[in-house]
C-alpha cells in the first residue's frame, strides 16, 4: 500500500559537500504490515519517514499511498491519514493544553475546526477508556497540563492521540529512544496492543535491535540509502541479535572502519 | 551569449549616463526674474496657519507677490519632523532663493538643509532660536539665518491669571519633556511666577498616552493651569479641559484658538502679525540685506482674549482691567 | 478623598481602555509566541479611521467595528508576510507598522482635508451618544460615564475572547502557538492559524485605538508610539503577578495587568516623581513582575516548528 518509486534525495546539491542519499530508491510496504526499520546513523531511515510524511521534499521519484500519488501533497494534507509519534515526547502533544484538550482536538481531526465547543463533555468517558488502555493512570488526570507529565506518560498520550481517528498509516520515529527502560517497555507493549487491535500499516524506526526483532512482521536494515537486509515472516523469526550485529560490522568494515 | 551580455551591459550604461545627464540638465533652471521662496510649515494648526497667512501678506506689503515676482513653494510637513527635513533638502536642492521654516522643527530642518549653501533662512514662530541653535544671539544672529520668535508673554499671562483668581496659590502647567519650546517657557515661568505670588507645579509627560492621568493628578494639586505652545498638549486639549473642568480648575490657553475651544482666557500673541513681521524680514533679505546682521524680532504685544461661557461656568467675574478683552466662544 | 477617587476613576478608565490593546498583545505574544510590533501602527489605524468616520457622521459604535475590521486586515498582512514569504516575525511587524505610517497619514489627510489630526470634540462618540447618553455624566460628583462605557466594552470583549478560546478554532489557535507540529499532525496548516491569530490580535489593537480616540475627542498619528511596550507590559505584569491565582482566567489577569500598569503611573505622578524617572520606574516594575512570576524559569521549553 506504500510505494517509494525511484526516490532521489540529495543534500547540499551543487556544493563540494553534496551527498546523494537516495539514488533511485524503491521500497514497498504491504497493507497491514508492521515494519521495523533499523540502520546506522545517516542510513536514511528517518529521511525515509520524512519523505513519506512530507516533511522533506524529494528531488526525484514518486511516493504512493493506496495507489494515490502523494508526492506533491503538503505535510499537513498527508497528515489526514497518517498518525505520527516522534522521538521527542514533547512533540506529540501540546504542553500548555490539558490531556482532555489535547484529546478533544485530536478527536476532531476529520472534522472542521469551527466555532462549536472544543471539548465535548459527552465523550469524556470514551477518552477515559482510551487512557485506561495505557495503564498509566492518565484517565484520572484529564485536566492536567501535559507539560507536567513525565516523558513516558506524554509519549503514551501521543500514541493514543495518533490512533484516535481512523488512519491508514502509523509512523513511529524512534519513539522510545528518549525514554527510560521501563517507560520504553510500557510504550512498546502499548504499541503492540494498538497495532494488533487496529491492524494499521505501521512503520517503526528504532535503534533498539531487540524491539526490532520482537515486534513487527518485517525487518529492514538500511545503509547509505539502500536496504541491505529485508526479512519478513518466518525469515524474520529466524534472525537473532547476533546476526544483526554481524551485519552491522560487515557494513562498517566495508566503509573502512 | 557573452557578446549578448556585453551588449546588454553597454546599453545599460548608456541608459544610465543619459538619465544622469538629463537630470543634470534639469537642475539648471532657466533664469527667470521670479525668485523662489521655499516655505515649510510644520503642521496645520490655527496659529501656524495664521503665521503663513501673515507671511504672505507681509511679503505682499513689501512688494513681493506670489505669482508675480516670487514663486512660493509651500510644503506642509504634517507634524512629522522627518518629513520637514526631507522637504527642506528638496527645496535646497532646487536652489531656492530663500527658505522659511514655520515652527521650530521646520526651522531647524531648513537651517540644516541650507548649511553649506548660500540660501538664507528665515524662521517664524520659534520660541527660543538660541536654544534651537538657529542664531548665535537674538541681537545679531551671526549666521545666514534670522526670523521671529513667538516667546510667550508669560508675564502678561500670569498677571491675568492673578487678576482672575486673586486667591489662587498653585499654578499648574502640563508640558511635554521632548518639546524644546516648552522647556524654555517653563524656565521662564518659574522666574516670573513668584512676582505674582504663584507657586509653579509642573508636570511633564513623554507621550500622548500619559496625558489623561497626568492632567488628572495635576488638577488635584493646583488652583489654575496654564498652557505653553506644546504641540502634544494642544493636540489633546479636549481631554485636558474635560479633566481639569471636572476638578474645578480653569485652564488658561496660550493663544486664541485654545480659548475658542474651551480655555477660560489667554494673553494671546497675534500670529498674523508675527507672520507679517516675518514677511517683512524675508522681503528685506530678498532685497539683499544680510540675515546675519538682522536681529530676531520678538512680538512682545499680546492681547487678552476671554471665553465668557467658560468664565460663567467657573463663576469668575471679569476684572475691570480686562473689560476690553476680545470675547470668543466656540 | 475626592482626589484619590478621581485619580482612581481615571486610572481604571485608562486601564480598561488599554486592556483592549492588551488582549491583542495577549493573543499574538502569549498565545502565538509571535512578537508583533504592528500594534504600533494598528492602534492609530483604528483611531484615525474612527476619527474620520465620526467626522463624516457615521455611527460611533459602527466605527468601533470598522476599526476592528481594519486592524484585522492589517494583522493578516503581517501573518501573510510571515507564512507565505517566510519573513521573520519581528520584521513582519516592523514592515506592517512602517507601511501603516503612510496609510494612516493618507487616511487622516484625505479625511480631514489636509490636517494631521482628526478632531471631533462635539460629535457623538460611544461615550456621548446612545446608549451611553442614558448614563448621567456625573454620579455622586464623579465623572463615571466614561468609566462605565469602558468597563462595558472591556467586559464584552473579554467574554467574547473567553468564549472563542473554548471553541474548536480557538483551542487549535492555542495549539498552533504551543506546538505547530501538533497542528500539522491534525492535518491543518499552522500558518493559517498564525494569520488568524494576528488578525484577531490586531483587530483588538485597532479597537483600542478607536475607543481611546473617542474618549479623547481626537485622533492623531502620535498615538501609536510605545503601544507595543504598554501592551506587553500589561500582559506580562498581569500574567506574572497573578500567576498563582487559579480562579482567574488569563483574560481577566490581562485586564488586571493593564490597570496595574496604569495605576503605577498614577502613583508615580501623585507622589511627584520627576518625569524623567517615570519610564525607568516602569522598566523596574516590568522586571519585578517578570521575576515574581518566575518567567525566567527555563524549565519549560517550547517546541517551535
Amino acid at each position: 500500500m506504500i510505494e517509494f518509486e525511484n526516490i532521489v534525495k540529495r543534500y547540499n546539491a551543487g556544493t563540494p559537500d553534496e551527498l546523494v542519499l537516495f539514488d533511485r530508491f524503491d521500497f514497498r510496504v504491504a497493507k497491514g504490515a508492521f515494519v521495523s526499520i533499523i540502520g546506522s546513523n545517516g542510513s536514511g531511515k528517518t529521511t525515509l519517514l520524512n519523505i513519506l510524511c512530507g516533511t522533506v521534499p524529494v528531488d526525484g521519484g514518486k511516493v504512493r499511498v493506496n495507489g494515490k500519488d502523494i508526492t506533491k501533497m503538503s505535510e499537513h494534507q498527508r497528515a489526514a491519514l497518517i498518525g505520527r509519534v516522534f522521538q521527542d515526547p514533547q512533540k506529540g502533544t501540546c504542553s500548555d493544553l490539558t490531556i482532555l484538550e489535547n484529546m478533544s482536538l485530536a478527536a476532531n481531526k476529520q472534522g472542521a475546526y469551527g466555532l462549536s465547543a472544543a471539548v465535548n463533555r459527552r465523550r469524556i468517558d470514551e477518552y477515559r477508556t482510551l487512557l485506561e488502555f495505557c495503564g498509566m493512570g492518565l484517565e484520572n488526570r484529564l485536566n492536567t497540563q501535559t507539560g507536567t507529565l513525565s516523558g513516558g506518560q506524554r509519549q503514551a498520550l501521543a500514541m493514543i492521540i495518533a490512533n484516535m481517528t481512523d488512519i491508514d498509516l502509523l509512523i513511529l520515529d524512534e519513539h522510545t529512544a528518549a525514554l527510560d527502560p521501563k517507560s520504553s517497555e510500557t510504550i512498546m507493549s502499548l504499541t503492540d496492543k494498538l497495532v494488533s487491535e487496529k491492524r494499521v500499516t505501521t512503520l517503526m524506526v528504532t535503534h533498539n535491535l531487540r524491539y526490532a526483532l520482537t515486534y513487527g512482521d518485517r525487518l529492514v536494515m538500511m545503509h547509505e540509502g539502500k536496504t541491505v537486509m529485508d526479512a519478513a515472516g518466518e525469515d524474520k523469526q529466524a534472525i537473532s541479535i547476533d546476526n544483526l550485529l554481524a551485519k552491522f560490522n560487515e557494513i562498517s568494515i566495508e566503509c573502512g572502519n | 551569449m557573452k557578446t549578448l551580455k556585453r551588449l546588454f551591459a553597454a546599453a545599460l550604461c548608456a541608459a544610465l549616463c543619459a538619465t544622469v545627464l538629463a537630470a543634470c540638465a534639469e537642475k539648471e533652471p532657466a533664469k527667470t526674474e521670479k525668485l523662489t521662496v521655499g516655505v515649510i510649515q510644520l503642521v496645520s494648526h490655527p496659529s501656524l496657519d495664521n503665521c503663513y497667512e501673515g507671511l504672505v501678506a507681509g511679503l505682499k506689503d513689501a512688494g513681493f507677490v506670489d505669482g508675480d515676482n516670487i514663486e512660493i513653494d509651500f510644503q506642509n510637513a504634517l507634524g512629522l519632523p522627518e518629513t520637514a527635513e526631507q522637504q527642506a533638502k528638496n527645496l535646497a536642492a532646487k536652489k531656492c532663493d530663500l527658505l522659511i521654516g514655520i515652527a521650530t522643527p521646520a526651522a531647524m530642518a531648513a537651517y540644516a538643509a541650507a548649511r553649506g549653501t548660500d540660501i538664507p533662512v528665515v524662521f517664524c514662530a520659534v520660541s527660543d532660536p538660541v536654544a534651537a541653535e538657529l542664531v548665535k544671539t537674538l541681537e545679531k544672529p551671526g549666521v545666514n539665518c534670522t526670523g521671529t520668535s513667538d516667546l510667550l508673554n508669560l508675564d502678561a499671562q500670569v498677571k491675568m491669571i492673578r487678576a482672575f483668581q486673586p486667591d489662587a496659590v498653585k499654578l499648574g502647567v502640563l508640558y511635554t519633556t521632548s518639546e524644546v519650546n516648552s522647556v524654555t517657557h517653563l524656565e521662564e515661568l518659574k522666574e516670573i511666577a513668584p512676582k505674582y505670588n504663584f507657586e509653579v507645579v509642573a508636570q511633564g509627560v513623554q507621550s500622548s498616552a500619559d496625558i489623561p492621568q497626568a492632567i488628572t493628578v495635576l488638577a488635584q494639586k493646583v488652583d489654575c493651569i496654564t498652557n505653553f505652545t506644546d504641540n502634544n498638549v494642544v493636540n489633546n486639549l479636549a481631554d485636558v479641559l474635560a479633566k481639569a473642568n471636572a476638578a474645578g480648575v480653569p485652564v488658561y490657553g496660550s493663544e486664541i484658538e485654545q480659548v475658542k475651544n474651551g480655555c477660560i482666557a489667554s494673553e494671546s500673541l497675534d500670529y498674523i502679525e508675527l507672520g507679517k513681521q516675518t514677511g517683512a524680514m524675508a522681503a528685506k533679505i530678498l532685497n539683499g540685506e544680510k540675515a546675519a546682521d538682522m536681529p530676531v524680532a520678538l512680538i512682545k504685544d499680546s492681547k487678552p482674549v476671554i471665553n465668557p461661557d467658560v468664565m460663567a461656568a467657573f463663576k469668575i467675574t471679569l476684572p475691570d482691567a480686562y473689560a476690553g478683552a476680545e470675547k470668543v466662544t466656540k | 478623598m475626592t482626589e484619590l477617587l478621581t485619580v482612581l476613576t481615571v486610572t481604571l478608565e485608562e486601564g480598561l481602555m488599554y486592556a483592549l490593546l492588551a488582549f491583542g498583545v495577549y493573543i499574538t505574544y502569549s498565545i502565538l509566541d509571535f512578537p508583533d510590533l504592528s500594534v504600533d501602527g494598528t492602534l492609530p489605524l483604528g483611531a484615525v479611521l474612527s476619527g474620520v468616520l465620526i467626522r463624516a457622521g457615521v455611527n460611533p459604535w459602527f466605527c468601533c467595528l470598522a476599526a476592528f475590521a481594519a486592524g484585522a486586515a492589517a494583522g493578516s498582512v503581517t501573518g501573510l508576510l510571515n507564512v507565505k514569504l517566510k519573513i521573520r516575525p519581528l520584521l513582519c511587524g516592523i514592515l506592517v507598522m512602517t507601511g501603516l505610517l503612510s496609510v494612516n497619514l493618507v487616511f487622516i489627510i484625505k479625511g480631514t482635508g489636509g490636517f494631521s489630526i482628526a478632531s471631533f470634540f462635539d460629535l457623538p462618540t460611544i461615550f456621548s451618544a446612545a446608549p451611553a447618553s442614558a448614563i448621567p455624566q456625573d454620579i455622586g460628583g464623579y465623572r463615571l460615564r466614561p468609566l462605565i462605557v469602558a468597563l462595558f466594552i472591556a467586559v464584552v470583549c473579554k467574554l467574547a475572547l473567553d468564549w472563542y478560546l473554548t471553541t474548536k478554532s480557538g483551542l487549535l489557535l492555542r495549539a498552533a502557538g504551543n506546538n505547530a507540529q501538533f497542528v500539522t499532525m491534525l492535518a491543518r496548516d499552522p500558518g493559517t492559524f498564525r494569520i488568524l491569530g494576528l488578525s484577531i490580535g490586531n483587530g483588538f489593537a485597532a479597537l483600542a485605538g478607536s475607543v481611546i480616540a473617542q474618549q479623547k475627542g481626537s485622533a492623531d498619528l502620535q498615538m501609536g508610539t510605545g503601544m507595543v511596550v504598554i501592551g506587553l507590559a500589561s500582559v506580562i505584569i498581569g500574567i506574572s503577578l497573578l500567576r498563582k491565582v487559579r480562579f482567574m482566567k488569563a483574560t481577566t489577569k490581562v485586564i488586571a495587568g493593564s490597570v496595574i500598569y496604569k495605576a503605577c503611573l498614577s502613583v508615580a505622578l501623585a507622589l511627584g516623581l520627576p518625569t524623567e524617572y517615570l519610564k525607568l520606574l516602569m522598566a523596574v516594575l516590568f522586571v519585578a513582575a517578570l521575576l515574581s512570576g518566575n518567567m525566567l524559569d527555563k524549565g519549560r521549553a517550547k517546541i517551535r516548528d
